[in-house]
């Protein structure tokens, strides 16, 4: 074995404390407020007060609270997971510092060591046009790049866009996804906290990709951010979040909302890397509407938490409005990723592209569970979806749930899925060449995830290659 | 209105226990019935949540007549259908099983098959007099637990069909079962169980039709077919019931090693018509395939479910059903490829295309995958869309006429699958194609 291949295999010998040491840690932290556990509407109150917000925002949180509580839980997916989330056992408020800084300087040191660790300072110098970093259930440190500022784009932390900007979150908060949608969406619209807002005004192209973290520290804590984003006309915006958690012996919940909304002939791309620990339950529901012309993109990245519930919608509304989603999901030992996609074809001429890859290894399960709907006023729809699973491991699990409801005769529906392991011939050739199998393996799926890095900055690619690396480290063949 | 409502809703979902058909058969037979009748009872409407009844509504499947006396219906049959009798004369099928209403049971032409061993005869006769054999298969594969209405058929089934080959008989021509439902209001609980031995082939038509035109019929079919090693079993499915029919049928088959089975799910007819195939590949090296044809027209619903669950190693599946839709038709497809983790080195493949040849017409799909092992190559494809135009636009080219060219493409579509059907048989699927396609 070279000299090379016995470094990468020490690192790979350590992965075990690799999350924990990169992302793992947490901080002990005295908060500036940390509320009961349990909800009910003395907390939702108490959080809307000392947010001071106005009183149509907390009649929204007590409306959803109800809606909460009357739904039922999902009956799909992993059900048995989903009755271990103890509600009353969870932390639905904790804010760490008394205010948002905008310089890194004055972010307390406890919380800047967080952030240097998982290098978000450093990407933000290097690339980003603006950044936020999200710790509990606030924002604590936001910036953004000059000339942003001057051609009008309003880049927030969600709690700020209500106190500055009322009107516009008045007009589209929840108008994409109600508190009625689902249990999930009602819980994030009862106890929301922070999350980030984005107005880019028409005709406006930002170049540079706008950035969030989100980082949940403390043990039982519940994480609802409620992001929005609204593109005017003709505009283009890229927005990246991340998520990490540190390791606790019980579970945290990861509960958000995503609205977003692109009018004519704008265009957003939203790319997630979520890699929470695996004891991270991560619910969350992300639509966007299209309007003519427009485009949006889900890029979806789905390696960590123990159950994910995750199916990025797009809701095509305007004559010839475009929407893609490409979406990844890696399945390791204890995990199951219920991921997919959605697309409402509404209107005329619309097209969409669904890709999904997923890798399920060990005892890992990932799910696709897919919608294409096409109305019956949406004739000239063109639509695709496309879902390849990788197994790796003799136990492993792999489930294609899509669903097709086609109301016009003038449409092109194409479904696809295929499902195997990793080819013996392709291993072959490659190890013929000369790699040990483990590199052989890790060459091939690198290949099958390649269709998603591309798509991604130069940095995440990266990130997430090295992701990729540790995750397929042992047990596998 | 409403407690109206709700009353006819009970006794719908209620066989009340002194139903006649619950006495029919030996005292075996009598528990398994009532043991069935009260699951029925018991049991709540499928939920809708679930994808096999997210496109089409339970209640539509209980019975306003399960207590009516089905045997006051006239035995009105004149002779078995003609163009049965010529196939019958010119020796192209090996016998012909009538089955009128479930109340009578006539077989025609089988002497050459009974000399090989063969038993067809009713399914109550088989329980009196193959006791041994019908007990040992009979709701093995369907039974109360299976869901709601296969209970119901559980308990009400009536005359019933029996088909057994032993081991290492070939059956040269196909079998043809013809069942037909006289017009009026009444409810039909056809059921079939089939057993072809180790070694031994079998082809079997199984065709439902009648009924009146008016809504007021009710069928609910239940199929039970065994497969043991190294048979190889053929069997078409063809319903086309008046519209006036709802019909619901169950058809659960199970192969074992080295077996190999075809199904052909043919469904034309009906109001309502859900239909629920499924393949248990059971034994190393078991294949099965299942190839359908789904043409609805005027404002039928068909929904279709296929099942292909790989149990052993080395097992292969192949799924092609297609579906063609005119007028304000609509269908539902739900297909499920389950692959357990014991089942290693298995193929699976599944294809759904639906034709949509009206504006008003409506196609839903579900294809699903459950893999539980690496060990697998697994493959499904679905598409939704209309005739091609540029096909259109090629033939007019060549100076046929649109409706001709629109024709010669659908008689492509359907083709590969006619193609696997015994030649009769095939000529008049021909027909109802052509029939369907007319003034479109």
């Amino acid at each position: 074995m070279s000299g090379k291949a016995k470094n990468k295999n020490n690192d790979i010998a350590s992965l075990g404390e690799d999350y924990a040491t990169k992302y793992g840690f947490h901080d002990p932290v005295d908060y500036f407020h940390k509320g009961a556990k349990g909800l009910n509407h003395e907390v939702v109150e108490m959080i809307s007060r000392m947010k001071n917000e106005p009183r149509w925002m907390s009649d929204i949180r007590h409306e959803a609270l109800d809606i909460f509580v009357s739904k039922p839980m999902p009956k799909w997916g992993s059900t048995d997971m989903l009755a271990e989330i103890d509600f009353d056992n969870i932390y639905y408020f904790m804010k760490p510092i008394d205010s948002k800084k905008d310089s890194w300087d004055d972010v307390p040191d406890y919380i800047k060591n967080t952030f240097d660790k998982l290098g978000i300072p450093e990407a933000e110098q290097k690339f980003l046009g603006g950044v936020s970093a999200q710790y509990e259930s606030e924002v604590v440190y936001h910036s953004m790049k000059e000339n942003l500022k001057k051609q009008g784009i309003i880049f927030l932390d969600m709690d700020s866009a209500l106190r500055e900007h009322p009107e516009i979150v008045r007009e589209y908060f929840g108008s994409v996804i109600p508190a009625m949608d689902n249990k999930f969406s009602a819980l994030n619209t009862a106890v929301w906290s922070g999350g980030s807002f984005i107005y880019v005004p028409p005709g406006i192209d930002v170049s540079a990709p706008l950035q969030a973290y989100f980082r949940i520290n403390a043990e039982n804590m519940g994480q609802f951010e409620r992001t929005l984003i609204i593109a005017d006309k003709g505009s283009r915006i890229h927005y990246i979040e991340g998520c990490t958690a540190p390791v606790y012996s019980s579970n945290s919940l990861h509960t958000a909302v995503v609205e977003v909304i692109a009018k004519e002939d704008a265009s957003i791309r939203y790319t997630t890397i979520q890699n929470w620990a695996r004891n991270i339950f991560n619910l969350v529901t992300k639509r966007a509407s299209v309007y003519k012309n427009g485009t949006v993109e889900w890029v979806d990245g789905n390696m960590g938490s123990r159950l994910t519930m995750k199916y990025p919608c797009i809701q095509l509304l305007g004559e010839g409005a475009r929407g893609e989603i490409l979406s990844v999901a890696f399945a390791g030992t204890g995990q199951h990723q219920d991921a997919g996609a959605k697309v409402i074809h509404a209107a005329p001429n619309t097209s969409s592209r669904i890709t999904s890859k997923s890798i399920s290894k060990d005892n890992g399960r990932a799910s696709y569970r897919g919608l294409v709907k096409v109305y019956k006023n949406a004739h000239g729809t063109k639509t695709s979806v496309e879902c390849d699973a990788l197994l790796i491991g003799d136990n492993a699990r792999s489930d294609t749930y899509p669903t097709m409801e086609i109301d016009n005769d003038q449409v092109k529906v194409e479904h696809e899925a295929r499902v195997s392991k990793v080819a013996e011939d392709q291993l072959f050739y490659l190890t013929s060449r000369g790699l040990s199998e483990d590199d052989a393996r890790l060459l091939i799926v690198n290949g099958f995830m390649e269709p998603f890095t591309k798509e991604l900055p130069l940095e995440y690619a990266v990130e997430l290659n090295r992701l990729l690396e540790l995750e397929m480290e042992g047990g596998v063949g | 209105m409403n407690t109206d409502n709700k009353q006819t809703k009970d006794t719908a979902s209620f066989i009340p226990e002194t139903t006649p058909q619950l006495d029919l058969g030996s005292a075996w037979l009598r528990d398994k019935r009532q043991e069935s009748r009260s699951v029925f009872n018991g049991s709540p409407l499928p939920p809708r949540g679930i994808h096999l009844w997210r496109y089409t509504d339970p209640s539509i499947f209980l019975s306003k007549h399960l207590t009516q006396d089905n045997t006051s219906i006239t035995k009105s049959l004149d002779g078995p259908r003609s163009d049965l009798a010529a196939q019958l004369e010119s020796n192209n099928i090996s016998g012909l099983v009538t089955d009128h209403a479930d109340q009578e049971i006539t077989v025609q032409g089988i002497d050459a098959i009974i000399d090989q061993g063969v038993i067809v005869c009713s399914l109550a006769e088989a329980v009196e007099k193959h006791s041994e054999i019908a007990e040992r298969h009979l709701y093995q594969l369907i039974n109360s637990d299976t869901g709601k209405f296969e209970a119901m058929n559980c308990a009400l089934w009536n005359q019933g069909i029996f088909v057994y080959v032993p081991d290492g008989v070939t059956v040269e021509k196909p079998l043809y079962l013809y069942r037909e439902a006289p017009p009026g209001e009444q409810t039909q609980f056809p059921r079939l169980l089939v057993v072809v031995g180790e070694n031994a082939e079998l082809t079997l038509i199984d065709e439902y039709s009648g009924g009146g035109s008016e809504n007021n019929c009710y069928a609910n079919a239940v199929i039970e077919i065994f497969g043991k090693q190294y048979s190889r079993t053929r069997y078409v499915s063809l319903q086309q019931y008046h519209t006036g029919v709802s019909s619901y049928l169950t058809h659960r088959a199970q192969i074992n090693q080295s077996a190999t089975m075809l199904t052909i799910p043919l469904a034309f007819g009906g109001d309502t018509s859900k239909c629920n195939y499924g393949v248990t590949l059971n034994g190393q090296g078991a294949e099965s395939d299942i190839f359908g044809l789904v043409f609805g027209t005027g404002r039928q619903h068909l929904d279709n479910h296929t099942l292909h669950h790989h149990v052993a190693s080395e097992t292969l599946s192949n799924i092609d059903l297609k579906v063609v839709l005119r007028d304000k038709a609509t269908s539902a497809y739900t297909g499920l490829i389950r692959i357990e983790n014991d089942a290693k080195t298995c193929e699976a493949y599944q294809v759904n295309r639906n034709l949509l040849l009206s504006s008003g017409t409506k196609a839903d799909t579900i294809p699903e995958l459950e893999i539980l092992n690496e060990d697998v190559q697994c493959s499904h494809g679905a598409t939704i869309g209309p005739i091609d135009p540029m096909s259109v636009f090629y033939l007019k080219s060549r100076g046929i006429e649109e409706s001709a060219a629109t024709r010669m493409i659908v008689a492509g579509f359907v083709g590969s699958t006619l193609k696997m059907l015994p030649v009769d048989l095939r000529e008049n699927i021909r027909t109802i194609v052509a029939n369907r396609l007319e003034n479109l």
